[in-house]
């Protein structure tokens, strides 16, 4: 099953997303996390510090490789499998929910 | 800082179809990053509103985009409901715009001091009423047959 939580922000949309996954986890599901928000802010939801949230290490951007699939087109595909990445980048929480972060991004810059 | 971004949503969207568990993805606030890519094996898209008009709209033009996208489920989560009147409007505009609400949840100020606190809404207070809503949201959600709220 793969839910994704939608919401302006102030919505709620987080809380709603770390509730579910630690609650997933404790019907007994393997719970993969993933923070997809450029202002990430799952982690404390999810039951980390702020300080511990702060010392996480965003997924690296080199992940993709690009591979030619059966019909000759070009297309992007894990370079480790999810598994591995969870075990490599992924932080333990609990309720055997894994959080992955996919990172910062300074607004500063032009769009 | 926007080309890295999209960089990490195609990794992030890729883990999502890739991975062999339950996955749930807090997405970028907003709608406008939506894409083909990063949402292309969700299986149900879940989308937060407050009551009132503008958070409705906004639920209502991601409802749209997400059948274009072709996200086979997405569902409303009324957040934040403080009176009946919330919810009555909530669900008005639901039932005249082809929406389907699948929670309504309470506001709760125990999210606030949980948040103050750095505790997450479970570990601080399991039994409070907008925790309880989100475990029963969990539960429909893992039967797949969500019941009509």
């Amino acid at each position: 099953m793969k839910i994704a939580v939608s919401g302006k922000g102030g919505s709620g949309k987080t809380t709603i997303a770390g509730t579910l996954a630690r609650a997933f986890g404790r019907m007994g599901q393997r719970v993969l996390a993933i923070d997809a928000d450029p202002n990430p802010n799952l982690a404390t939801l999810l039951g980390m510090s702020q300080e511990e949230a702060a010392s996480i290490v965003p997924l690296p951007r080199d992940l993709l490789r690009e591979e030619t699939d059966a019909s000759g087109s070009r297309i992007l595909k894990l370079a480790m499998n999810p598994d591995a990445i969870a075990e490599a980048y992924g932080v333990k929480v609990p309720d055997n929910v894994t959080l992955l972060v996919g990172g910062k991004v300074d607004h500063a810059g032009s769009g | 800082m926007c080309a890295s971004h999209s960089t990490v949503r195609g990794i992030l969207g890729e883990l999502m179809a890739e991975a062999d568990r339950v996955t749930v993805t807090d997405m970028e606030a907003g709608l406008e990053h939506l894409s083909r890519g990063t949402v292309k094996h969700v299986d149900i898209l879940l989308i937060v509103v407050e009551p009132y008009y503008r958070s409705l709209e906004t639920a209502f033009r991601t409802h749209n985009l997400a059948r274009e996208l072709g996200i086979e489920r997405d569902f409303v989560v009324a957040n934040k409901v403080r009176t009946p009147r919330d919810e009555e409007a909530i669900r008005e505009f639901c039932q005249r715009n082809h929406l389907n609400i699948i929670a309504a949840i309470p506001y709760d100020e125990r999210f606030t001091e949980a948040e103050r606190l750095e505790k997450a809404p479970l570990d601080y207070d399991a039994s409070d009423k907008g925790v309880a809503e989100i475990l029963r949201l969990a539960q429909a959600l893992q039967t797949h047959t969500p019941p009509q709220v």
